[in-house]
């Protein structure tokens, strides 16, 4: 029972660190830089709007350091609107991989997923270095607070991206619809303001977001006690829980009905 | 919607090889695309005991985006075998030369399915779902073909799609029949030909 397990957790792995791999040849090609790409794509889209920025605003917004209020802003951002982007119509485009019976769509899904976010975290790390070397930023106050943010931003990402990968199999709407609400994911999610700004009845609207929830704790995690901040692991894991669950059924919906050549 | 199969029953005992016929149209490529595992029965189950392949055909399970190489890399990762087993036997059975270091979609339909066939043939499975692959190539290929899949592998399952009737003739007992997807199973593979001759 036990080996029989431990036998198809090793398959699993094997089999999403070769989807894996294969995803980095599909993306970037074997020539040229290759693999790196995956860190300095989204690098190239964090440091010069992060570096213009630190040219045009000032250095301190509300009291706080601004570079570091958008750092904390704009990677989850990146992170969110990769992963979810990555998966549109994710079934389709990988139909062909799925003739291999030991790949399952999960598989697929995970493999992706994880390579944003491995990018994503080396980008975020060597976007704080670049700001710290500049001395534009601090280090976060509170580390762990900070992981656990993250950690949400994260689990909020890839619910959501089960979602857009299932639905938009489903309905040209959602396809359609989908850009519009990543770009205007930008200006309600939390990635400009803290909840404390809000007056008190939007405040509390806007804190049923799982995204301003994992704002707040990663804002909580860079400044420390200079703010304060609403952040609420409980409810957070409980809706990620529920958007989660609601994600897998709707994927597996989709794959009933995809139509593959 | 449009119900594309209905009525398909059928068993498979290990090493018994059965023909599928059917007119363009009659539900082939979706029984392919059903016991593939790429798609999912709307209802009624399909139950692996063996380890069935990928459909071997013009197209099938390589990846167009990547490598001759790289798709030899691939498929020895996801089945756990030595990268070096696969390369050996596709280099040698594919015979295509230096294109295995150039992305599989600049290939000729030709060379997609000696890639594919040489990659199922690698991974030695119980069962194989061929898809009119058998005149893929030429005589050299055909002969080679033949010898791995009818002589060295006779002791293997086979679902066979073809429209060679010598071959289903000479190594199918049973054939599968489709028409206007529904399936009926012939015991006798000659009966079976010439009702599907008849359609």
């Amino acid at each position: 029972m036990f080996r029989s397990f431990l036998k198809q957790i090793n398959l699993q792995r094997r089999v999403i660190g070769a989807l894996m791999i294969r995803e980095i040849y599909n993306r970037f090609g074997r020539e040229g830089l290759g693999f790196a790409w995956l860190i300095v794509e989204p690098l190239m889209f964090a440091i010069p709007v992060l570096l213009v920025w630190s040219f045009i605003r000032a250095k301190y917004e509300h009291g706080l350091l601004m570079i570091s209020l958008a750092v904390t802003g704009y990677l989850p951002v990146l992170l969110f609107r990769h992963v979810c982007g990555t998966m549109i119509m994710f079934i389709r485009s990988n139909a062909t991989v799925m003739y291999h019976r030991q790949v399952t769509l999960f598989d697929i899904f995970l493999a992706r997923a994880l390579l944003e976010i491995f990018a994503n975290i080396m980008a975020l790390i060597s976007t704080i270095t670049f700001f710290l070397i500049l001395g534009d930023m601090r280090l976060p106050a509170n580390l762990p607070m900070f992981y656990l943010g993250y950690f949400f931003t994260i689990w909020w990402s890839v619910s959501m991206a089960l979602l857009v990968g299932a639905l938009t199999e489903r309905s040209k709407i959602v396809e359609k619809i989908w850009p519009v609400y990543s770009y205007t994911y930008m200006i309600f999610s939390g990635f400009f303001f803290l909840a404390d700004w809000l007056p008190p009845k939007i405040r509390n609207v806007a804190l049923y977001q799982p995204s301003l929830q994992a704002y707040e704790m990663i804002r909580a995690g860079m400044f420390g006690n200079a703010i304060k901040t609403y952040g609420d692991p409980a409810y957070t894991s409980f809706v990620l829980a529920i958007l989660t669950i609601l994600g897998l059924w709707a994927m597996r919906e989709a794959r009933k009905y995809v139509i593959i050549e | 919607m449009h119900r594309v199969l209905s009525d398909v029953s059928f068993e498979l005992a290990r090493g018994e090889k059965i023909a599928v016929l059917g007119r363009n149209g009659a539900g082939k490529s979706t029984l392919v695309r059903l016991l593939g595992g790429v798609e999912l029965p709307t209802s009624g189950t399909i139950e692996r005991t063996m380890s069935l392949s990928w459909p071997v055909g013009l197209g099938g399970a390589v990846l167009p985006q990547l490598t001759g190489n790289d798709n030899i890399r691939f498929v020895a990762r996801i089945y756990g075998k030595p990268i070096r087993e696969i390369r050996d036997f596709v280099e040698d059975f594919a015979q295509l030369g230096h294109f295995l270091s150039e992305p599989v979609k600049t290939y000729s339909s030709g060379m997609t399915a000696r890639l594919n066939f040489a990659l199922s043939l690698a991974v030695d499975f119980d069962c194989y779902l061929i898809d009119e692959i058998l005149a893929v190539g030429d005589q050299r290929f055909q002969r080679r073909s033949h010898e791995e899949l009818f002589e060295k592998r006779s002791d293997r399952s086979m679902i066979l799609i073809s429209h060679i009737s010598e071959i289903l003739r000479d190594y199918c007992s049973r054939a599968l029949v489709l028409y206007r997807g529904r399936g009926k199973v012939f015991d006798n593979i000659d009966l079976a030909l010439e009702i599907y001759n008849s359609f």
